[in-house]
């Protein structure tokens, strides 16, 4: 059967009105003032669930995007109205969203991309004391090498139990890999499952910490 | 949480405790506060500082910290002296009326098996006495000096008022207050809430403390119903999910134990045999058999009875055509630890600071901030060969190995300094992207799992986690393909296909697996119960079966339902159809407690709280319109709806334990340090144990004696914390200028009697020390701290910002170069919340 | 057109701060970053990248024990604006339905409105040498939308409508508060200054919240509207480039000082 590679998001309720009449329940253009244009005038935004705790709370992406629909820039974070658990509330950190991108620069208030994001993949020599950038090529297979190398290099494929029997135990205890709790469902799962066939037990989270 | 956020405007009482609700969850107060204005619930918070959560609670308790069995078991004891608690419940939900077998035993703060050498419990005989058919004695009365309850009140009667009020440092009209406040829920028609975060956990008593809790819900008759609960606000946005994929060494996913090297795991029939309760003697000596055995049905193994199920399907997710009955399903490719060590974070850093681990994946964590004792683990890392960092910035363990990384406000010749050149490893930074730049679901508090769409592109280069892993995976799969290695089977076999037609990874392909399908056509699993254990079926993690659903031809992935209707007739705020929660989108586990040990009478004046009903008139299956008796009501019932009045589970609320019930009394292995909570005290202290002859929790290892401080050169003690604008770590906050505009820098937080006495004022720079290390901060002097008088002496108690570090817009010196390298004695949760410093001027 | 206002209760408040962003995110400004001064308070006051600021206070009272008292603090968009008063390019002007908007065009940075502002609140940016404050997201209401501020506050404290609506609420909720353990709560808001466009419920009296108790528009401010203004308002370039200036200059260096000095609690 045949897997989609996604189901369209049809957003309904108080989300996809977007601009108009949404919080108030009346329409003031008649009296409108001096006022510039509203930034999100017919902007659908798109729901994303807030990274900090764990209360789950719903938020929403309003983003600028091209005639072709590409991605151009934020405009602005909001607090997901539809979402039972905060019903459009964001503390100060759900509120903060827009900067986990973008920010504006403080002598000039430019919009820019935040400058403290990493945009290409970084390599440091073993001695070295600066990174250099790598193309992912590289740095993957370059990864993959050094990982088959210290698991097959330190591996226990069979061990012997205290009755004498032999056990296969699968294991390397050379390769650890810990966090995973900022990561989707999706993406924890398979790297659960990869660390596992490759024989690790030193696998942790931050539910331990 | 058992029950989930929005049902916190349900209750009547709130004790939030080792939580600060309003800053680490801050939507939490939305609907505390709705329950205040509606209900009149009452919200108390007991803490060792006055917090912004303190600021709208009715009450304020001011506790020292690692004290919180004493304070609950004071509490425990108020219950059962007063008769406040909820009998009908108590007699028919727990497992007070279960006799406990002659050998069991308590003294001097040592329960019986105890071996001090090992620092290790034999837990044989903290069991049931059972009949012939191997079923618990009981003893409805209550009466039996053996029962569970009678146990329970002799052991808790030490912990009056008095004594309690000694150790905690609390003043005892407070205490009263709390007690007579909270304990009121206790009433067949009100429910408490109790709330938690790490400030309960992060102790060598941290299970403990949670036991308790749920000793006290149990009492009080709050667990399964609306507004009560024992709730786990948890810290990471999917920290749950990360725990259900079992990113954990203990566990494979789905709370299954990983296979562990000794003849009780030896092959996958000895590791159903070991996983499944109840199985030990059944004679069985191949699948078939078991599964004939299951079928019936067999006495003390709970809803994990199914536990083989689980397990093929999992096996049948990751070999696919490669897991055959023939080869155990692919059973010994799962990695099986040695059963006599430990892998958690502390021993992994333990570890990798001999020299024993050379290669290092660190998924968005930062231990050189966040882990205890950092500069003993930022050390740890030098002798990595490699390390792998996957994240959005590079953060303090990313830069561990620069000249940054090394700079110490305060020389201290303990604590050793590197440079790059000294260095060796060689380090891959993978710039990941934000949570709204890519797809994917995670699971709140409340288990809610719910979908994240995506809204803008990536910065740069910058990649989806998923990306990251499957092109990893292929790479490496690559390397192994060809191989004729046995020990590279579980690689070269490893299904790992979560490529679209366009060589795309596919979200919806790896959510698939991950929640189960039909090996024949590649349809959903709709259930666990679907699941079976002849290859049929494969599913990733069967707490997450039933999350997809097949219909009109397409795939609904039921994470992304947004029907934001309450489904409840009451008011009750389930939001059933608003996202999808595991198990089965059971909105509050255990509900089977919100009704009647009957099945149909609510409690008394309850009726608006009742989930769920059993109602004799009605088929369960429409298609069996002859079956009558079904459970009905608003949430998902947590047994199959036909479950009648002669089965066990209908009057078993608790499914996952073999007994069906609450343990008051933890039988057998469920944990380390005692079928009971005991009071003792943080590793380091500044009090002698006055309530038994044990300072430190007798089960819990110790790693590193030489570094245990003392009072005559450490007489405060120090806690972590975090704030409102920061999380974790702080890289994804301190990033943010935002964020660090809020809270610019690394503060300590001090009562102004300590201030005077130390001769420093409000912002001054000041350094706190302790074995481990040394950092600077800023005074933040408070009328919010004040001292405690612990057992007739003064002691004094300061609390550091948790966030802190050498990168980002705010920056300053990590609070954890200062806590200790020791755990909790089942979880090996560090100790960050209570141990012994000094603070001086800078 | 009824007055459209905020109503803000102290008593629901848990100082998260989702305000001071929230606000931060839709009027498109930087942080400004000041050190930590031993309060969690950010800054003394507002400025001209940040519209609107939590305070803290804390106390101690025999009885009661501690109190942390949090205040949201902004303009106030009073009845009657001084601000509009003294401006001597009409930047200022009142929205049919109460809010007071300043017009950036028409602003040119000579900062009268200041310290012609009883709570001081409108503030110079100096990159642009032009007065900010907060719009009472004017774009968003005119649009149906609730401000920024009140539509992230997650706990419910900062509501937004009508304001004979929201009066009558907070009436009620003193009420309540009074005889629930805040025998002091009180509006403010009301009739301060003739009324402000912003209404609190407090849990104690102004002073516990840093807001002036009694707050007067200066002598000197009436003066200026009435006389000065109308008649002499051509005189304005003149004056700016005269003593006005060293006057105005001194003022805002001494409140810069002021901005960066040792915090308290009090």
């Amino acid at each position: 059967m045949k897997v989609t590679r996604r189901q369209f998001l049809k957003v309904t309720g108080a989300t996809a009105a977007g601009f108009a009449l949404v919080d108030l329940g009346f329409d003031l253009q008649a009296t409108a003032s001096a006022a510039k244009e509203l930034r999100i005038k017919n902007v659908t935004p798109t729901p994303t669930v807030c990274p900090y705790c764990a209360s789950g709370c719903g938020l929403v992406i309003y983003a600028e995007r091209d005639a072709n629909g590409k991605f151009v820039k934020l405009l602005s974070v909001h607090g997901d109205p539809d979402n039972p658990i905060n019903q459009g509330g964001a503390c100060s950190k759900g509120a903060a969203m827009f900067n986990l991108r973008e920010i504006y620069d403080e002598r000039t208030g430019e919009q820019m991309i935040n400058p403290k994001r990493v945009q290409k993949p970084l390599y440091r020599a073993p001695g070295s004391d600066k990174w250099e950038e790598k193309d992912w090529d590289w740095m993957l297979a370059r990864i993959a090498e050094r990982v088959k190398e210290t698991r097959d290099s330190s591996f226990i494929h069979k061990e012997k139990l205290e009755d004498g029997n032999e056990i296969i135990v699968n294991r390397t205890e050379r390769i650890a890999s810990i966090g995973g709790s900022g990561l989707d469902n999706e993406e924890c799962y398979i790297l659960s499952k990869m660390m596992r066939a490759l024989g690790l037990v030193y696998l942790e989270t931050q539910a331990r910490i | 949480m058992t029950n989930h956020i929005v049902d916190l405007k349900n209750t009547d009482c709130a004790l939030i405790m080792g939580s600060n609700a309003a800053e680490n969850h801050p939507i939490s107060m939305r609907w505390l506060l709705k329950a205040r204005e509606n209900r009149g619930a009452k919200i108390i918070h007991v803490d060792p500082r006055f917090t912004r959560t303190s600021a709208r609670s009715d009450i304020y308790c001011p506790m020292r910290s690692g004290t919180d069995i004493a304070f609950l078991g004071g509490m425990i004891k108020y219950i059962i002296d007063n008769e406040l608690y909820h009998k009908d419940y108590v007699v028919n939900y727990t497992n007070a009326a279960f006799l406990v077998k002659e050998e069991y035993g308590f003294e001097d703060g040592l329960f019986t098996g105890y071996d001090a050498e090992k620092r290790k419990y034999d837990v044989s005989s903290w069991d049931y006495q059972v009949d012939e058919a191997g079923l618990p004695l009981k003893d409805l009365s209550l009466q039996d000096p053996r029962c569970v309850f009678q146990l329970m009140k002799k052991h808790y009667e030490r912990y009056d008022i008095e004594t309690v009020c000694k150790i905690t440092g609390t003043p005892k009209n407070k205490y009263l207050e709390v007690l007579k406040t909270f304990c009121a829920t206790g009433a067949p028609d009100k429910t408490g809430t109790i709330m938690y975060a790490m400030g309960i956990t992060q102790h060598t008593v941290g299970s403990q403390n949670v036991r308790s809790f749920a000793m006290v819900q149990l009492l009080l008759g709050n667990m399964g119903r609306p507004g009560g609960g024992v709730n786990a606000l948890r810290g990471e946005n999917n920290v749950q999910g990360a725990t259900d994929m079992a990113l954990l060494f203990h566990i494979i996913p789905g709370y299954i134990d990983s296979p562990i090297s000794n003849a009780a795991n030896k092959d996958l029939l000895s590791f159903i045999r070991a996983q499944t309760p109840g199985a030990a003697k059944l004679p069985f000596t191949n699948l078939e058999e078991f599964r004939a055995l299951v079928k019936a049905g067999f006495p003390n193994s709970g809803f994990k009875i199914n536990t083989s199920k689980w397990v093929i399907s999992l096996l049948k997710a990751w070999w696919g055509k490669a897991a055959t009955l023939d080869n155990d399903f692919g059973y010994h490719y799962l990695p099986k630890r040695d059963g006599n060590k430990n892998y958690s974070h502390i021993a992994l850093f333990e570890a990798m600071h001999r020299g024993e681990i050379d290669g290092l994946f660190v998924n968005g964590t930062n231990p050189v901030v966040g882990g205890p004792n950092a500069n003993k683990e930022q050390e740890a890392l030098t002798k990595l060969k490699w390390m792998v960092s996957v994240d959005l910035w590079l953060n303090e363990t990313a830069d561990y190995w620069t000249y940054q990384g090394w700079e110490r406000t305060v020389k201290n010749p303990d604590v050793p300094t590197y440079t790059p050149a000294d260095i060796q490893t060689e380090v891959f930074f993978l710039p990941a992207a934000a949570v709204y730049e890519k797809e994917g679901t995670a699971a709140q508090t409340g288990r809610w799992v719910q979908f994240r769409w995506k809204g803008a592109d990536p910065v740069g280069e910058s990649k989806a986690d998923l990306w990251i892993y499957n092109e990893l995976g292929k790479r490496i799969k690559k390397l192994y393909a060809g191989s004729t290695k046995p020990q590279d089977e579980p690689i070269v076999n490893l299904d790992w296909n979560y490529d679209d037609e366009h060589g795309h990874d596919d979200i919806m392909k790896v959510a698939l697996e991950l929640c189960g399908y039909n090996v024949a056509d590649g349809t959903p699993v709709e259930g666990f119960a679907k699941l079976s254990d002849d290859g049929s079926t494969a599913c990733g993690c069967w707490v997450y079966c039933g999350a997809m659903t097949y219909k009109d031809g397409k795939i609904i992935y039921k994470t992304q339902n947004r029907d934001n209707k309450d489904n409840s007739k009451t008011g009750l705020g389930l939001y059933s159809n608003w996202a999808w929660a595991w198990p089965m989108n059971r909105r509050i586990v255990y509900n089977r407690c919100s009704v009647q040990p009957d099945g149909m009478t609510p409690w008394p004046g309850d009726e608006e709280r009742q989930l769920i009903r059993w109602d004799p008139t009605i088929p369960a299956d429409p298609k069996k319109p002859e079956a009558l008796g079904s459970w009905v009501g608003d949430d998902v019932p947590d047994f199959l709806k036909p479950t009648s009045p002669d089965k066990p589970a209908f009057t078993g609320p608790f499914i996952m334990r073999p007994e069906l019930k609450g343990c008051l009394f933890a039988p057998k292995s469920a944990m380390k340090d005692g079928p009971f909570p005991e009071h003792y005290e943080p590793w380091e202290s500044p009090t002698e144990n006055i309530m038994n002859k044990q300072n430190l929790n007798p089960a819990t290892k110790i790693w590193e004696p030489d570094k245990q401080g003392t009072t005559d050169k450490y007489p405060i003690i120090g806690t972590t914390y975090r704030v409102v604008e920061h999380w974790q770590t702080g890289a994804l906050t301190r990033n943010l200028p935002w964020l660090a505009e809020l809270m610019p820098d690394m503060m300590v937080e001090l009562s102004e009697q300590l201030a005077k006495e130390k001769g420093i004022k409000n912002g001054h720079k000041v350094v706190i020390s302790t074995t481990r290390g040394d950092i600077e901060a800023v005074a933040c002097v408070t009328k919010r701290f004040k001292p405690f008088i612990v057992n007739g002496k003064t002691v004094h108690e300061i609390g550091l910002l948790w966030h802190y570090g050498f990168k980002g817009y705010a920056t300053g010196d990590p609070a954890n170069r200062l806590t200790p390298h020791i755990g909790d004695a089942n979880t090996m949760i560090p100790e960050y919340k209570a141990w012994l410093c000094d603070i001086r001027r800078a | 057109m009824a007055n459209l206002t905020n109503l803000y209760d102290v008593s629901k408040c848990t100082a998260c701060r989702g305000c001071q962003v929230a606000c931060k995110d839709w009027n498109q400004l930087p942080a400004v970053i000041e050190p930590f001064k031993g309060n969690y308070q950010t800054h003394k006051d507002t400025n001209g990248d940040t519209f609107t600021i939590v305070k803290f206070m804390e106390y101690e009272d025999p009885v009661d024990g501690v109190q942390w008292n949090f205040l949201k603090y902004q303009c106030m968009h009073c009845f009657d604006p001084a601000c509009m008063k003294v401006c001597p390019r009409q930047a200022y002007s009142k929205t049919e339905w109460g809010a007071t908007f300043h017009d950036p065009d028409k602003c040119i940075g000579c900062q009268y409105c200041t310290y012609a502002c009883p709570f001081e609140v409108p503030k110079y940016r100096e990159r642009e040498d032009k007065i900010t404050k907060c719009t009472l997201c004017v774009d968003r209401v005119e649009a149906g939308l609730t401000p920024a501020c009140a539509r992230t506050c997650p706990t419910g404290a900062l509501t937004f409508g009508p304001r004979d609506e929201l009066l009558q609420v907070a009436e009620e909720r003193v009420k309540f508060l009074r005889v629930n353990g805040f025998p002091n709560a009180t509006i403010y808001g009301k009739l301060e200054l003739g009324g402000l466009n912003k209404l609190y419920v407090l849990t104690d009296t102004p002073d516990k919240f840093d807001l002036p108790v009694n707050p007067k528009v200066s002598g000197n401010t009436v003066f200026w509207q009435d006389w000065i203004q109308p008649y002499f308002g051509w005189l304005i370039p003149l004056a700016l480039a005269g003593s006005a200036t060293s006057f105005i200059t001194t003022r805002i260096l001494a409140n810069k000082h002021g901005a960066h000095g040792e915090g308290g609690h009090e």
